[in-house]
């Protein structure tokens, strides 16, 4: 039956069902609808084909074939990205690499493990955590999200303040260049080799200067002790003066959470409440980790600081039971604003810490003068702010207004100092906001190194650097969004 | 022209249309979608994801899918049945969701459209029809065929058709079926036909009334008796009452709403004097509570649904919530607990019969990974979709503990899709219901209680 519908279909879809087996492609209408967007809905586009690779040579071989008929292609993981990454601006191939899942080796000796870019984040952890170990960087979409999205957008998460974001854990990387030609990145564990370091350059290049197709990764051990916090605070520069104060006390807190009102409306709406007062202006949720000796002290020092900036309540985590109640209600907090809101766009601005009751008036300002409500999740111990910007997409004009919004958010943060991205990649979202924190011949010197590797721009085209749109809906929404921005 | 010139001679694909291709009543809910933000943290929940990799089968795509058929981007046709129904409607997913999204909702409203839309065809459509339409909802049908088993069973057929190879001649999974049947017993509706009420043991405090289920009462009748037992034990009047039906659940998983909606009416009428609706089969149960979706365009009758949906309760919550009598006799065995999905996702309903099961003396409980995924009987999808329905049974016996005697659980679909899967791959695993265990345990109080008054009398003689 397969067999029969596919005679009908384009020869490069036959061709692409010769390399990968003919189970393994996508072409359909409806199939196809189900990859026109990621974790970021605001544009979408249909791709041409979806390719399911199983090994290395396939990837290189599916690449080799889209070079030589000029077709795009991007890969793709499960597609929890927040700025649109891996949506087929082009009408890409997409290279998904789901099923690529395999942990391939666990090295305790050398605190290494091997995984495919398919490979689930938390997963990980879950396979090792009986023999104590754990891998550190813990974006939010863990549960889902896979270790190869991870590296092309050097994935955060709430324990990066201490442990680093995933540039910092990567040991080594297998990569299909655009051209379809493999390489091996690895540094065998040694820390400085001589030469550029290509795993930095790799690792946040968002899928634009290659395939990732295996992964070695740094392997933690699991802390002694961990305790954590939670402080209810009536006055949001309360909270944001008591993070400022925990941070030069000299406690680097493994995580140090911040939540604002509506976005503790949007968690306790949603599918893991835990009771937080409705009326609080802040919350603040820590974590400290390590030795077991210092951390009574260190959680005795926390208590105090939020007293002295008049927290309302605060209280340790009494179980792991509690604790993850409190962290499941946080992390599924972007999920939680379809509880409260039709549509979300998050954005992802970073800020000397010093400066957050500064910033979260102004972003209070943009909310008010939008008539868009925007909710606040971040960081705040790394100053990495995550304003939801909610609407209706529905509404004629919200869509761009939540966008003009987003980016005036952007702007604020790159005012005072900081830069319009922390964790979540540019993509397609802030392609235009790089202009807020690069200037024209900066990124062309970037766009220069990206032609390095993929001089033909076939990989990921239109992603990451503003350049002409090139889906004239697209260019439409960012030109009205600038025009109200403006 | 292929596929993608079709594309691009239509409408851009961003453009949004507001003209819906759903062209029938009961269209999903746009409610039910809006709240899916698209995040993704269903993936990994989901079987079919699991097992395809592909997005078309994940919750999120499918709800992306059912509301692009509203916004005129698709319409119900092959393509785009094929996800929906492959959908093992598990809700697995609605657990895992941040925003609380009604996947299963969705997928059951969306399934009534490609229903209406494309009738179906070929053996399929003939075996849906004579389950769904011609046996399920008929009692008498259901007894005949339970009596013809018991005759296939007890007169030696079985064990000609097993040795002849006529078995050969059926397809696998039906044979894989074939060879984990219940030996079949008395339907209870049949047993207590003349009794009104059947009294509680000693002083009456509650009284409830029973759904005995289809399939539970010819394939499982010695649970609905091990449920009566444990119902009038613990201080339960007991009322069967005669007018009432299948609960539907398999027909709106299939699509046919309209017989969802009649079956629906019948049970609400039937139960119209009960106070509370006792169910052992999680997938009933939970279709029970969902009686209010099927009414969304008939006001008065969604009134009506929505009253009888808070009487219902699942034996093992219901006993948790009241109070039993917890047994007293050892009951020596290491077991292990299967969620059936629509106790666990579908009604929330975990810890109770974990509860009745550990408070056994002598029961050991070992922790099963993935207690929560579904084994893949999800209804009739081991028949419709036998394929899929393997494969997600094969992983779930991959996370079955070795060194248990028994896998304990609340719904007959699971039980013999467990069943399959203990004889298929060579495990030695009793499939229980959670209700059978603990009326075991309390037999076994009583027998020892007769053997010491037994033996009071003969010291006393």
């Amino acid at each position: 039956m397969v067999k029969k519908s596919m005679q009908t279909i384009d020869k490069d879809i036959m061709n692409l069902a010769k390399i990968v087996g003919e189970k393994e492609i996508l072409f359909k209408q409806a199939d196809l609808l189900a990859y026109d967007c990621d974790g970021f809905t605001i544009h979408k586009h249909l791709p041409k084909a979806v390719v399911f690779p199983n090994s290395t040579k396939e990837v290189a071989e599916v690449v080799k074939y889209c070079n030589a008929n000029q077709l795009p292609f991007l890969a793709r993981g499960a597609g929890t990205g927040l700025s649109g990454g891996a949506i087929p601006l082009n009408g890409e191939v997409i290279i998904s690499l789901v099923k690529m899942k395999r942990l391939l080796s666990v090295d305790l000796e050398n605190r290494r493990a091997v995984v495919e870019p398919g490979f689930v984040n938390l997963k990980l952890t879950n396979s090792i955590a009986d023999k104590g170990y754990y891998y550190a960087p813990d974006p939010s979409s863990q549960y889902a999200c896979t270790i190869g999205g991870n590296v092309a957008e050097n994935a955060g998460g709430a324990h990066c303040l201490k442990y680093g974001v995933t540039t910092n854990h990567i040991l080594g990387l297998e990569v299909v260049m655009p051209s379809g030609e493999i390489i091996d990145i690895s540094t065998n564990g040694v820390l400085d080799l001589p030469g550029y370091d290509l795993l930095g350059l790799l690792t946040g290049s968002e899928g634009t200067l290659g395939i990732v197709t295996k992964i070695t990764v740094r392997i933690l051990k699991n802390p002694e002790a961990k305790q954590t916090v939670l402080a209810y605070f009536d006055k949001v520069e309360d909270g944001s003066q008591a993070v400022s104060d925990i941070i030069s006390s000299g406690i680097v807190p493994a995580a140090l959470e911040m939540m604002d009102k509506i976005a503790i409306e949007g968690v306790e709406s949603a599918a893991f409440p835990v009771g937080h007062p409705k009326d609080i202006e802040a919350l603040l949720l820590i974590e400290v980790d390590g030795i077991s000796v210092g951390i009574t002290e260190q959680i005795k020092q926390i208590l105090e600081v939020c007293k002295t900036r008049n927290v309302r309540e605060v209280k340790v985590a009494q179980s792991e039971e509690e604790r993850g109640r409190w962290w499941a209600n946080r992390k599924t907090g972007f999920g939680a604003m379809g509880a409260i809101s039709p549509d979300y766009l998050v954005q992802d601005g970073v800020i000397p810490r010093s400066r957050l009751p500064e910033v979260l008036a102004r972003i209070n300002k943009i909310s008010e003068e939008s008539g868009l409500r925007i909710a606040n999740i971040f960081h705040a111990g790394d100053g990495n702010l995550h304003p939801l910007v909610l609407f209706d997409a529905r509404q004629p004009g919200q869509t761009e207004k939540a966008l003009a919004a987003g980016s005036e958010c952007l702007r604020v943060c790159a005012d005072v100092g900081g830069t319009i991205t922390g964790e979540h990649g540019v993509g397609i979202e802030k392609r235009e906001e790089m202009r807020f924190v690069f200037t024209e011949r900066e990124i062309a010197a970037q766009t220069d190194i990206r032609d390095v590797f993929n001089p033909h721009n076939l990989l990921n085209a239109g992603k990451l650097f503003p350049s002409p749109g090139r889906c004239a809906e697209v260019k439409k929404e960012m030109k009205n969004g600038r025009e109200a921005f403006a | 022209m292929s596929l993608r010139e079709t594309e691009l001679k239509g409408e851009p694909t961003c453009h949004t249309n507001s003209l819906s291709n759903y062209l029938w009543s009961d269209p999903p809910d746009e409610h039910k979608w809006a709240d899916c933000v698209h995040c993704g943290l269903c993936l990994e929940a989901c079987p079919t994801y699991e097992q395809t990799g592909q997005e078309q089968h994940s919750p999120r795509g499918r709800v992306h899918l059912i509301k692009s058929v509203a916004e005129g981007k698709l319409v119900v046709d092959d393509d785009f049945a094929d996800p929906v129904f492959v959908c093992l409607d598990c809700r697995a997913c609605t657990t895992a969701c941040p925003a609380d999204v009604d996947v299963g909702g969705l997928i059951e409203e969306a399934r009534g459209q490609v229903r209406q839309a494309m009738p179906l065809k070929g053996w399929r459509g003939m075996t849906s029809k004579f389950l769904l339409e011609g046996l399920f909802p008929h009692q008498s049908r259901l007894h005949s065929l339970g009596s013809l088993l018991k005759f296939y069973q007890k007169s030696g057929v079985q064990k000609v058709v097993r040795k002849t190879g006529l078995i050969n001649i059926m397809p696998k999974h039906l044979v894989e079926m074939e060879a984990i049947m219940p030996a079949i017993g008395t339907p209870v509706q049949k047993k207590y036909k003349e009794q009104k009420v059947i009294k509680a043991k000693g002083e009456t405090k509650r009284e409830v009334a029973m759904l005995t289920g289809c399939i539970m009462d010819v394939m499982f009748s010695d649970i609905n008796q091990s449920t009566i037992n444990v119902l009038t034990r613990n201080g339960n009047d007991v009322s069967i009452p005669k007018n009432q039906t299948c609960c539907g659940a398999l027909h709106v998983h299939a699509g046919d709403r309209e017989t969802g909606r009649k079956l629906a009416k019948q049970n609400i009428e039937a139960f119209n004097a009960a106070e509370k609706v006792i169910t052992n089969a999680a997938g009933c149960g939970c279709m029970l509570k969902e009686y209010p979706e099927l009414f969304r365009e008939e006001p008065e009758w969604r009134e009506k649904a929505e009253e009888f949906a808070q009487k219902v309760e699942d034996i093992s919550k219901y006993l948790y919530d009241t109070g039993y009598e917890k047994p007293k006799v050892e009951l020596k065995t290491r077991i292990t607990y299967h969620d059936a999905c629509h106790l666990a996702h579908g009604q929330g309903v975990r810890e109770q019969p974990r509860d009745l099961l550990i408070n056994i003396p002598g029961v050991e409980m070992v922790h099963m990974p993935n207690a929560d995924r579904c084994c893949g009987s999800a209804g009739v999808y081991n028949i419709t979709n036998p394929e899929m329905a393997g494969a997600v049974l094969e992983s779930k016996m991959e996370h079955v503990p070795e060194d248990v005697e028994m896998i304990s659980m609340g719904n007959p679909g699971c039980m013999l899709q467990m069943a399959v899967g203990v004889e298929k791959y060579g495990r030695n695993q009793k499939i229980v219901h959670t209700v059978q265990l603990l009326d075991l345990a309390y037999q076994k109080e009583d027998e020892k209680e007769r053997g010491n008054n037994g033996e009071k009398e003969h010291a006393n003689d």
